[in-house]
């Protein structure tokens, strides 16, 4: 990359018309490129589904899709497997740590982002830092907190508890810096205008600045969404019933349970990520320009 | 300090010291209930697992043993600063490469003459560091690393490569760029287990597994993929052993893996990137021009550049703390052939309640990382063009 501040401007001079031909071919070359490239990324889906409607004997001699498809393998799987147990549990985890972590983070960005104190940017730094923290590191000691081993607990231990599996998500350095950005842009004159009204912090963040900041207040929602939804070390570590399981905890023990059964596994499976699906079409667009947004700007 | 003295000028000095103050106080309570859980469960855990690892400590805490659980991974504290000497004479040799003798005529030459016999040294005493504390240390731990290491150069310059590529490719005039947005970005999105437990699948020894179609119709027998630890070069029939056979099959597999869910994501980024470079650029050097290739290549390249260092640094720190298909899609016979540092310190802790020594490991994972993230920044951040 030496020459890589200049641009240089001595290019080969090329016709204009013999591009027209090469063109059409070289568009048509572009759009197998991406086709081949979707086929890819889709397959292991379409594996997916089509496996998870076969018999165990389809499964074992494969072919692309089963001759009778059977709708009855999501029945046994949601029943016999308690994949209805785990759904329940998935989403009301999802729910408690996105309503905390919708709190914590919404207070902390417009502090960050609006009010002067003391030490702010040297809070802000470390909640930054946070980020680049394995989860090796602050996974044993968090076991033994929730353990009840290093401060007591109310309710003696965390295990197989929906504390254990909320609250540690309830806040994270990511959101923070993502609304504080935004909330950081809402023009001066506003608030400027607002306190002379007699309005408080609290007031103008509730009545003036979340109405006009739907957009990443959604992206935070999305982000929580499918951490938390997708979480899987953490919770089996703190979780040794099966009463407490979230799905991907349940996935995985059905991995060993199921054995050869394939198709049940599969069915599963599908069953996971199908609020995953229907969250991601319905705000898509949303959620690749937060993305977008934070990834250029981290 | 605070933005609004200038609308209540007309009060006194007492009165605005307490309105800064409660402004002051505001703040503080705005923040405190994300700072308490990120203190409790962000930073406390890492003061308390270097007391952990201060100890001998099994599922309760034992009696304190000092350094004793570092020197079980180093062997020695010698080893460990033969090791980061190495480390320092090879970034040293890269600064005097670039930096050394610039006043003198011949200086250039003279500098990269001086920096190669640095590096070469350099790579001579962390050879040597390295082979002693693999003698005397924890080789399974020293082991984890290579594994990890392996895993991060088969996935990142292959996920930034395809990335770079399909987004370039959308942000040129297509039709349905939309949907193979979504497509591409749908394996990031999904459960990782959900994804890895149908790669366990398509990766599995069967015959008639997806993988071995596949090769089946090129021709060649049927693979063990995730059960194999065999390294790949000696399956290619070459006589070499252990790790400088490279990655095992199974490793492979997981890469495989890792790649396509991983894609995505830095297609969307770079997109985003791209409708950042002006457009006026593209035109100029096509009034000069430029060939497609010579707008990629001297303009689009070099643009995207601060993307590209972002997408690297995240990918890499990311392949450090790759857990979740990795613990899926890993089999007892690929042994520790898949054995990743992030594994292998849950295994301590999980499987072996050796609680003191899987800390003193993480703390070990986690400067590592510390280091390549400082690195990262000063190196790669010198050579990034900033449009």
């Amino acid at each position: 990359m030496d020459n890589s501040q200049t641009v240089p401007t001595t290019f080969v001079k090329s016709k204009r018309k013999e591009r027209t031909v090469v063109q059409i071919i070289g568009k048509m070359f572009l759009y197998l490129i991406l086709l081949f490239g979707a086929i890819i990324f889709i397959f292991p889906f379409f594996w997916m589904i089509s496996t998870s409607l076969m018999t165990l004997g389809e499964t074992i001699t494969r072919h692309l899709l089963p001759k009778v498809p059977q709708w009855d393998n999501y029945y046994q799987a949601w029943r016999q497997a308690s994949f209805s147990k785990y759904f329940v549990n998935s989403v009301l985890i999802t729910l408690g740590t996105l309503a905390g972590l919708l709190f914590t983070s919404i207070l902390a960005g417009y502090a960050f982002g609006r009010i002067e104190f003391k030490g702010k940017d040297i809070l802000f730094g470390v909640f930054l830092a946070t980020m680049m923290i394995p989860e090796s590191v602050t996974l044993i000691p968090n076991y033994l907190l929730i353990r009840g081993a290093i401060i007591p607990l109310p309710g003696k231990t965390w295990i197989n508890s929906y504390w254990s599996l909320t609250i540690p998500f309830m806040a994270n350095a990511f959101s923070i810096f993502l609304l504080k950005q935004f909330f950081a842009q809402v023009p001066k004159e506003l608030w400027d205008a607002a306190r002379i009204d007699g309005c408080d912090h609290l007031r103008f963040l509730v009545q003036v600045v979340l109405p006009i900041s739907k957009a990443p207040v959604m992206t935070v929602m999305l982000f929580g969404f499918t951490a938390s939804w997708n979480a899987f070390q953490w919770p089996l570590l703190v979780t040794t019933r099966d009463t407490w399981r979230p799905l991907m905890v349940g996935l995985y023990g059905f991995i060993t349970e199921a054995g050869p059964n394939t198709h049940l596994l599969m069915a599963g499976a599908v069953i996971t990520i199908i609020p995953i699906l229907i969250m991601y079409f319905l705000t898509q667009k949303q959620f690749t320009q937060g993305i977008a947004t934070t990834g250029l700007k981290g | 300090m605070t933005e609004n003295t200038s609308t209540f000028g007309k009060k006194t000095g007492g009165d605005l010291h307490k309105l800064k103050i409660q402004e002051e106080i505001t703040g503080y309570l705005f923040i405190l209930p994300a700072l308490i859980i990120i203190l409790v469960f962000g930073i406390f855990p890492i003061g308390y697992s270097i007391y952990m690892s201060l100890f001998n400590w099994q599922v309760t805490k034992g009696p304190f043993v000092g350094d004793k659980n570092y020197l079980l991974i180093f062997g020695s504290w010698q080893n460990l600063l033969i090791l980061l000497a190495g480390i320092a004479m090879i970034v040293g040799s890269f600064i005097i490469w670039n930096r050394a003798f610039a006043s003198l005529a011949k200086g250039k030459q003279l500098a990269h003459l001086l920096a190669a016999i640095v590096l070469i040294l350099g790579g001579v005493v962390f050879v040597t560091g390295w082979i002693q504390m693999y003698e005397t240390g924890n080789s399974e731990f020293l082991n984890s690393l290579i594994v990890t290491v392996y895993y991060a150069i088969g996935t990142v310059p292959l996920e930034i490569i395809i990335g770079l590529i399909l987004a370039y490719i959308l942000y040129q005039d297509i039709v349905g760029k939309e949907i193979f947005r979504i497509i591409y970005f749908l394996p990031y999105i999904t459960p990782s287990i959900s994804t890895a437990v149908v790669f366990q699948i398509i990766f599995s020894s069967r015959e008639t597994s997806f993988a071995n179609r596949i090769i089946g119709f090129f021709g060649v027998d049927p693979l063990r993929w995730r059960f194999e630890a065999k390294p790949v070069l000696q399956l290619l029939g070459l006589k070499v052993s252990g790790l400088a056979g490279g990655p095992s099959l199974a490793l492979i597999s997981i890469i495989i893996y890792g790649i396509w869910s991983f894609i995505g994501y830095n297609t969307v980024i770079f997109l985003a990137g791209l409708g950042n470079i002006p457009k006026e650029i593209y035109e100029a050097a096509e009034i000069d021009g430029g060939s497609r290739w010579d707008q990629f290549r001297y303009i689009t390249i070099p643009m995207i550049s601060p993307v590209t260092f972002y997408l690297t640094l995240i990918a890499f720190i990311g392949t450090f703390k790759a857990f979740n298909h990795l613990y899926v899609m890993r089999t007892p016979s690929a042994g520790t052939s898949v054995l990743t540092t992030s594994l292998l310190i849950f295994d301590r802790f999980y499987k072996a309640n050796q609680y003191s020594i899987a800390t003193a490991q993480a703390i070990v994972l986690f400067l590592i990382i510390l280091g390549l993230t400082l690195a990262q920044n000063k190196i790669l951040g010198e050579h990034v063009f900033y449009g």
